[in-house]
């Protein structure tokens, strides 16, 4: 055992992924430090006082002092503005956080410590346009929305830096990955928390945009894990993350409102307002890659995942729900609890809000 | 009816020419200039008079919505970015700022403004770098190499975002080395045949350069701005490349240049490292078959005679400001 504790600086920390991670590292005897906006509640393992970090991806400054006050060996880079929604609607925030934040970043570890490891948390929606099915590392980059051109940005500058100037700047390209913990803009949360809002009578339908579409959906502690084995490898590269496995969100109906002993046919609504300008249609990931060479492999399969969030939200949902329905749901106890509070920016003031959430969703969100 | 036109970058190589080029297809034509005492200007408004000058900067989005509003224009031209490559690797975040965000901060202007507007995006045969087919084509994948390479395929990708998703008319033009008289002194063309010229009329004894392997697609500016025009004219926006599908290496080039001026490039060049690039692009050679079928478009100038015409240039404006020459 090391005298000292290897550090860790995670950007989003307030994420799901951020919280996860968090906690993997900790777990692995790291002392880990975290990077939040302003304001933003991190719960969960980091002493708020002197873990927690206050900057953004916007500010070099802000950057740089978070470096030097943590010392990291490795940084991980999870801060991004994550909805494929409201990129569309917002494109400059995409361009600033998303893309350029992460030059900023590059930039920062270059000056402060170039031994710094980096790893970005790239997005399989970078391949949304993608002709062939499944990607790997070697598909060309083909995004179709403004945070998909601004992660696509980030993506080819950390190779710039990797070949350029010798940074270790290795990239996890991720495909979808959830759990209780998922915000509330994203489709397999957004449909777990509704078929535990339905089941105890606290909504009444669910609003979604194109049930034709199908994902490559894994589980985020799974993916968080495939971080650290990227930034312990000898030398810095991209990695696929991912299940291989594709599901419809019809798929992802069925399991999830079964879960709460509902049938979606009768509660789902699909709205043509919350289609996407342009739809991916083949984003399925090949990570063998990951597999091969981190020895990486998933540990939950998909209706294994999505039961875990019905059976959250239920639990969660108990204590603000009026009168119980006649037909209980069916749920056992999730694998693991969300925290209190959630990691989430936004979910804990979200969370016991009676209607469903007010944003279009992600990836289904309409410009 | 006669069009009117706002070109970015109005200050650069292409810009003139384009301007040249429109006027003389009947446009009114605006320019957009940055900075209340940009050099630059004079030299504006000497080759191309009758442009008219307005302010903005790729910056400051409010500045570029200002400048739609007041030119009203039926096509934008974006050419203005931080477009030496070198000096990106040094500016990164502002290469960025300018060269990629840039285009969506004027995409959106035109979006706020008038959506009707059609745009042109300068987008550059950098973005292949580390080629994955030769020659390359619309359809070759990208994979940059430079924070400039990165920075104008956030560009080109946007543009394309722009087209699909809010329905702007937005083509973005995949320009391959594009030389003249006009070039900057920092890209190599033009610093060989400018350096040719002085060490003819004896200001100079050497010039250094870096990787003199490097091969390129080099074409005449004035040649490239007429495809860009017609990329607008078109019934659909779509994305062209423009090169003349040879390439030649700075080897060649030297021939040539210091040929032509009556010199042997043996006897006064020298490679200094610090011109390398921190990685070197492959070579690039564009195929230019979709701008010839759809467009009719053709280049006119050929390496040779570009070499020659921007030799003659500067051993023109070398001889008229320079003191006595002191020939051997």
């Amino acid at each position: 055992m090391a005298e000292t504790r290897r550090r860790a600086l995670i950007t989003g920390v307030a994420g799901q992924d951020g919280g996860y991670l968090a906690e993997h590292l900790l777990d692995r005897g790291y002392e880990v430090f975290g990077l939040a906006l302003p304001g933003e509640e991190v719960a969960g393992g980091l002493d708020d006082g002197d873990h927690v970090l206050r900057g953004s991806l916007t500010d070099s400054a802000s950057l740089e002092a978070a470096l030097r006050r943590s010392g990291p060996a490795e940084v991980y880079n999870l801060a991004a503005a994550t909805s494929v929604a409201a990129s569309f609607l917002d494109p400059f925030a995409a361009a600033e956080v998303t893309g350029l934040g992460v030059l900023r970043l590059l930039e920062a570890v270059r000056r402060v410590d170039p031994t710094i490891r980096l790893l970005q948390a790239t997005s399989s929606e970078i391949f949304a346009g993608a002709e062939v099915s499944p990607q790997d590392e070697r598909t060309p980059l083909s995004p179709r929305s403004p945070y998909g051109v601004a992660k696509a940005f980030a993506h080819q500058m950390m190779s710039v830096y990797r070949e350029s100037h010798g940074l270790f700047a290795a990239t996890a390209i991720l495909y979808n990955h959830e759990s209780p913990r998922r915000g509330l803009n994203f489709v397999t949360r957004k449909v777990t928390d509704a078929a535990a809002r339905i089941s105890l009578g606290l909504q009444e339908e669910l609003r979604l945009g194109n049930l034709e579409v199908s994902r490559d959906w894994g589980y985020a502690p799974d993916y968080v894990r495939a971080m650290r084995l990227i930034l312990a490898d000898d030398v810095a590269d991209d990695f696929v993350v991912a299940t291989g496995e594709m599901h419809s969100l019809r798929e992802l109906l069925d399991i999830a409102f079964s879960a709460a002993g509902l049938d979606w046919r009768r509660h789902v609504v699909s709205d043509p307002d919350l289609f996407r300008p342009v739809e991916p249609v083949h984003l399925c990931g090949d990570a063998s890659k990951a597999r091969s060479h981190l020895g990486w492999a998933p540990s939950r399969a998909f209706d294994e995942v999505i039961r875990e969030m019905v059976a959250a939200d239920l639990d969660r949902l108990k204590g603000a729900a009026p009168p119980p329905p006649a037909r209980p749901g069916p749920a056992g106890p999730p694998a693991s609890l969300p925290r209190p509070g959630g990691y989430d920016a936004g979910s804990s003031a979200t969370a016991r809000r009676a209607g469903p959430p007010p944003d279009p969703d992600a990836p289904h969100g309409k410009r | 009816m006669s069009r009117t036109a706002l070109i970015t970058g109005i200050t650069g190589q292409d810009g003139t020419y384009l301007a040249e080029h429109l006027l003389a297809e009947g446009y009114e034509v605006h320019g957009m200039v940055r900075g209340q005492n940009n050099p630059r200007i004079a030299l504006v408004k000497q080759l191309v008079p009758d442009v008219r000058l307005i302010e903005g900067d790729l910056h400051d989005q409010s500045s570029l919505i200002a400048a739609l509003e007041s030119s009203q224009p039926d096509e934008v031209y974006n050419l203005a970015a931080i477009s030496f490559v070198a000096l990106s690797f040094k500016q990164a975040i502002n290469t960025g700022e300018i060269t990629g965000l840039g285009v969506t901060r004027m995409l959106d202007a035109i979006r706020l403004v008038n959506a009707g507007i059609r745009f042109y995006q300068a987008s550059s045969s950098e973005m292949f770098g580390k080629v994955r087919e030769t020659p390359q084509t619309e359809l070759t994948p990208f994979h940059p190499r430079s924070p400039y390479g990165v920075a104008k395929t956030y560009g080109h990708h946007i543009t394309v975002n722009y087209r699909e998703s809010y329905g702007i008319f937005a083509c973005s033009g995949i320009l391959f080395n594009h030389e003249s008289p006009r070039r900057g002194l920092e890209f190599v063309s033009r610093k060989i045949t400018h350096g040719a010229a002085r060490i003819k009329q004896g200001l100079d004894t050497q010039l250094s350069l870096g990787n003199l392997d490097a091969q390129r697609d080099w074409g005449f500016a004035g040649d490239y701005v007429r495809a860009m025009r017609l990329m607008l004219q078109q019934d659909v926006p779509d994305d062209y490349v423009v090169a003349t599908g040879e390439t030649h290496s700075v080897r060649e080039l030297l021939e040539l240049a210091f040929g032509h001026a009556g010199l042997r490039w043996q006897d006064h060049v020298v490679v200094d490292e610090r011109f390398l690039r921190p990685a070197e692009v492959d070579m690039l050679i564009g195929d230019a078959s979709k701008a010839h079928r759809v467009l009719g478009w053709q280049p006119t100038v050929s390496f040779p005679e570009l070499v020659a015409m921007m030799v003659e240039s500067d051993l023109r404006a070398v001889s008229s400001t320079a003191p006595r020459a002191t020939l051997p």
